[in-house]
């Protein structure tokens, strides 16, 4: 038998080859294979082939353009198809295209604010080496993670740990002076408030690499009384020029002034720190010994780690090595717990290095920094989620709603002989053009809606027009809306049977109508759990800003930076009190409102101090006034009096501290802190002075000197000329510093900003899903009242009145969204539960917010739906009867 | 003489169908030149060559008989066009008076 050429080579050939090439080329293939067979069978095979191989080129393929054409034309076919059903029903066409584009957009919104939360501190240089450390105590199975370590820990990491690359420190602490200032610039007389002031190492210029406008990275602050500031303040203070040299007095210190060591841009708002004037620490001690202390902690860490190191393996070794070198010695020699006493609680605590990315959304560290929330972005991510459900089921409704008017054209289509891959194509490639249309609209609502929105969340977010990934994410959106609210109309519609639809017997839309009521029941269901969730949330902000606070937050100005009155704070005291309208005023830094002076010390009843476990307490410093002014009340003992010298060693203790403390009859008693012990003269009923998501603490006042506030408790109404006066009597003792105020009550409802926030962009939320859900209702009924149009004539003819078509016509929609409500109580109160579990303090979840909730929903729903039955009622029977 | 470029691989197959004047087909031009050239081509080569000439009107081809040895396939046998002499005079004289133009004394020493 002849050798045969490989079999599905030549297969392949005939494939691909032009016709009229083909039996020549063939012929000498053949031919030349013959010839090689008798050498070597094998290498005549491999050759044939790849000489087949080479040929496809073009050239030598044969066109398949008549195949593209057809499929191509069909395409065309579809879209103008599309196109004109788009036009001919105008009305569900612009519900179906605007109920996805409204969609869209707040999922295009969310995004945008899911995105920027997640992208904090990836803009450093070295991100992926950067770590803070964080301390972890285990106290009894209650973990609290710090982040504030003694002085000499830094360098020490530095230094006994060669993977640590640079380690550096930043102290942000009032305590020490850091956070606000009066700043002027050398030669100046008028001082200006200044915020974000910061105790900053050089290493820690670095460890970050903060982009520098003037002045050298590397050397910034490494000189004793150098300071770096933001481009923002140089442009402030220094505009247009280089400040690197140049003196700013901090404070009126005219001997210590700070020399500009740099300018470093701005700190970028998704950066989890935020400061303007960072002053070197090289050379600073803040008391005697600081900087070498084991004792206070009071500078959070930061490291960058050499390429490759195990962060946790590291963190454990430092742990070994810090407690046996540095802490264990530093404790034994106060002499006040015994080596294994120490060791024992330092079993109890752990580092841990937190990757830098990771620090603003982990809300769990005490840090005293903003955070975001990673609960919040997962309740947002879900939100977006629903109301892009809610607007595909708006299509998915409409689809098979309207799909009587389709079916002739499936039909016939079918009969001249498309398969149903044909017309499942031409339905999704439908569904397509809409999600296109609605991204397109989508794209420009959120470009409209961004301030707004920004607003809303306190965020700063444009549109990423630059990056690369928009468009290609934004096609990929475009394509999964196709198909998800496409997929099951495609299906459905291309199921028809061409005998039936034409021949008139198709049971109109009716059969999925059990499928959209599900669908409707569903959309209700998110609406409604909206909606009460944003009247808890409202209820919850009320609460808090009407609660019984212990004290009085209203009317009370606060003026801030009154340090610079020295010893003349007596005097504007005084003078204050000359005017009509000031009551009562006091001074004191320790306010019943975040950001305030705060202090931690532990409490003992005296001759207890061995004995007993501390109870951890605060002693706020204030005057004489303090009580009257805030609005406080005494509830046993008395308050502080001027008259008796004694008064400066006692002390008023809140309910709290007493109650811990075990007192029964507490004036009288006397408490200690280890160094001091003081005499009880009065209890003051407990106050709010943390949020209201923590449970009162201990705290006592007593007598002392923090001069920074002066409370002011005015009589009048007349806010502003209570001001003006004021600031007159401030000017005339210190007429070069600024005089700056803010109110005890703004300053109370800023605390909550988070929560009003959350309850701002629930309401928006929760109006776009009642919206769309709206517009997918009126659509419904608009086309349930076209399908009965003939039926409520010929009722009407004989007799019907209007109110019982209406109640026809609506009953079944407001039986759908009872229907909703039902299913949507138990879950708004289980997800509102859970959120006021977050608040000590929390507001009842009343019957009526459920009451109020779903009688909105279905009035909305029957405003809706009415409009259509109205105008099916109101309709001549006559017009839609003549015509059969 | 512009538009009627050659490749250097095309030159040698249009030669070779000159010189095998009416017996020019594939498998023939394609031994032929292996033994010339001393090395291996693809017949595939050949018949890129030979398709693009035909475009540009160098050759032209027709049909001959069946032979068994081509499992019963006809050969295309090729032949030069007038243009396609032209093109092989004008690239003959071009590289003789190139070639004459060489100084005799740069390899003289």
């Amino acid at each position: 038998m002849k050798p045969q050429p490989p079999k599905h080579a030549l297969k392949f050939f005939r494939w691909f080859c032009r016709e009229d090439y083909l039996e020549e080329l063939e012929g000498d293939l053949t031919e030349v294979f013959y010839k090689k067979y008798a050498a070597s069978p094998g290498k005549a095979r491999r050759e044939f082939t790849w000489s087949i191989i080479k040929y496809f080129r073009p050239g030598f393929i044969k066109s398949f353009k008549s195949t593209h054409n057809n499929s191509f034309a069909m395409y065309k076919n579809h879209l103008k198809i599309s196109w004109r059903s788009l036009l001919r029903q105008k009305m569900y066409s612009v519900i179906k295209v605007g109920g996805l584009a409204l969609g869209l957009a707040a999922c295009f919104l969310i995004s945008l604010f899911i995105l920027d939360e997640l992208r904090y501190d990836s803009h450093y240089a070295n991100y992926e080496r950067i770590y803070r450390v964080v301390g972890v105590f285990n106290d009894n199975g209650n973990m609290s993670r710090e982040v504030w370590f003694p002085a000499p820990f830094a360098p020490a990491l530095k230094q006994d740990y060669p993977e640590v690359e640079l380690s550096g420190r930043y102290n942000a602490s009032a305590l020490f002076g850091a956070g606000t200032a009066q700043v002027r610039k050398d030669g100046d007389i008028e001082n200006s408030f200044e915020e974000g002031i910061v105790y900053f190492d050089q290493s820690l210029l670095e460890i970050f690499s903060l982009p520098m406008v003037y002045g050298d990275l590397t050397t910034a602050l490494k000189e004793p009384g150098t300071i770096v500031i933001t481009q923002q303040i140089a442009e402030k203070y220094f505009p247009g020029e280089d400040p690197t040299g140049k003196l700013l007095i901090v404070n009126d210190k005219d001997t210590e002034p700070y020399k500009i060591g740099g300018v470093v841009s701005d700190f970028l708002p998704t950066s989890h720190i935020q400061f303007d004037f960072l002053i070197t620490m090289t050379g600073r001690e803040f008391f005697e010994g600081e900087q070498s202390t084991w004792d206070a902690s009071n500078y959070p860490t930061y490291v960058l780690l050499r390429p490759g190191t195990d962060a946790k393996a590291l963190a454990e070794k430092m742990m070994k090595g810090i407690v046996e070198k540095y802490y264990l010695p530093a404790m034994l020699a106060t002499g006040q717990m015994s080596e294994k006493d120490i060791r024992e609680m330092m079993g109890h605590a752990h580092l841990e290095l937190q990757p830098v990315t990771d620090i603003y959304l982990d809300s769990d560290v005490g840090d005293s920094l903003q955070h975001g929330d990673m609960r919040f972005i997962w309740l947002f991510g879900t939100i977006a989620i629903f109301i892009l459900i809610i607007a595909c089921i708006n299509f998915i409704n409409l689809s098979t709603a309207k799909s009587a008017n389709r079916a002739k054209e499936v039909g016939l289509r079918k009969v001249v002989g498309s398969f149903r891959g044909n017309i499942i194509t031409q339905f999704l490639t439908e569904s397509f053009l809409f999600s296109f249309l609605s991204c397109v609209i989508a794209v420009a609502v959120a470009v409209l809606l961004l301030p707004y929105f920004n607003m809303l969340s306190g965020k700063s977010i444009v549109l990423p027009w630059t990056e690369w990934q928009l468009m290609p994410i934004l096609f990929i959106v475009v394509l999964t809306v196709g198909i998800l609210a496409g997929l099951y109309p495609a299906f459905y519609l291309s199921s028809f049977k061409p005998i039936q639809v034409l021949k008139g017997d198709l049971s109109r839309g009716s059969k999925s109508s059990s499928m959209r009521s599900t669908l409707v029941v569903f959309q209700f269901t998110t609406s409604i759990v909206l909606i009460v969730s944003t009247f808890i949330i409202h209820r919850q902000m009320d609460y808090i800003l009407n609660k019984e606070l212990g004290f009085e937050k209203d009317q009370v100005l606060l003026v801030q930076g009154a340090g610079t009155l020295g010893g003349q704070i007596n005097t504007f005291k005084k003078e204050l009190l000359q005017l009509p309208q000031v009551k009562y005023t006091s001074v004191s830094d320790y306010l019943p409102i975040r950001n305030t002076k705060r202090n931690g010390n532990s409490f003992w009843k005296e001759g207890r101090t061995k004995e007993d476990k501390g109870i951890g307490g605060q002693i706020w410093r204030v005057d004489h006034d303090y009580i009257q002014t805030m609005g406080m009340e005494i509830v046993e003992g008395r308050n502080f009096n001027v008259q008796m010298a004694t008064d400066s060693q006692a002390v008023i203790v809140n309910q709290t501290m007493a109650k811990k403390l075990g007192l029964q009859v507490p004036v009288g008693q006397r408490i200690t802190n280890g160094w001091e012990i003081r005499n009880i003269i009065g209890v003051v009923k407990d106050f709010h002075f943390e949020s209201l998501k923590e449970n009162i603490q201990p705290l006592c006042l007593a007598i002392g000197n923090s001069p920074e506030i002066v409370s002011v408790k005015t009589s009048s109404t007349d806010m502003h000329g209570t001001l003006e006066a004021v600031a007159k009597v401030w000017k005339k003792l210190v007429p070069h510093q600024p005089f700056r105020y803010t109110f005890l009550d703004q300053r109370y409802a800023a605390m909550y900003d988070d929560v009003r926030r959350m309850e701002r962009i629930f309401t928006s939320f929760a109006v776009f899903a009642i919206l769309v859900a709206c517009l997918g209702l009126f659509a419904l009924s608009a086309y349930m009242v076209e399908q009965r149009g003939k039926e409520i004539s010929i009722r009407l003819v004989l007799g019907a009145s209007m109110n019982s078509i209406f109640h026809l016509l609506t009953g079944n929609f407001i039986k759908l969204v009872v229907v909703s409500f039902i299913i949507a109580t138990p879950l708004a109160w289980y997800i509102m539960q859970k959120w006021l579990e977050g608040y000590v303090y929390r507001t009842a979840i009343g019957l009526d917010v459920f009451i109020l909730s779903g009688a909105i929903a279905i009035l909305i729903a029957l405003l809706t739906v009415s409009y259509q039955s109205v105008r099916a009622a109101l309709v001549k029977p006559v017009e839609k009867l003549r015509s059969e | 003489m512009k538009d009627h470029s050659l490749g250097e691989f095309e030159e040698l197959v249009l030669l070779m169908v000159a010189a095998l004047h009416h017996d020019a087909y594939g498998v023939s031009i394609l031994e032929n030149l292996e033994q010339h050239l001393r090395k291996k081509l693809n017949i595939s080569a050949v018949h890129v060559a030979l398709k693009r000439m035909e475009d540009k009107g160098f050759v032209k081809s027709k049909f001959g008989g069946i032979t068994e040895e081509r499992g019963g396939r006809r050969k295309k046998f090729y032949v030069l066009t007038a243009l396609g002499k032209r093109v092989l005079d004008y690239q003959y004289s071009l590289r003789t008076s190139l070639y004459n133009q060489i100084p005799k004394i740069a390899f003289h020493s």
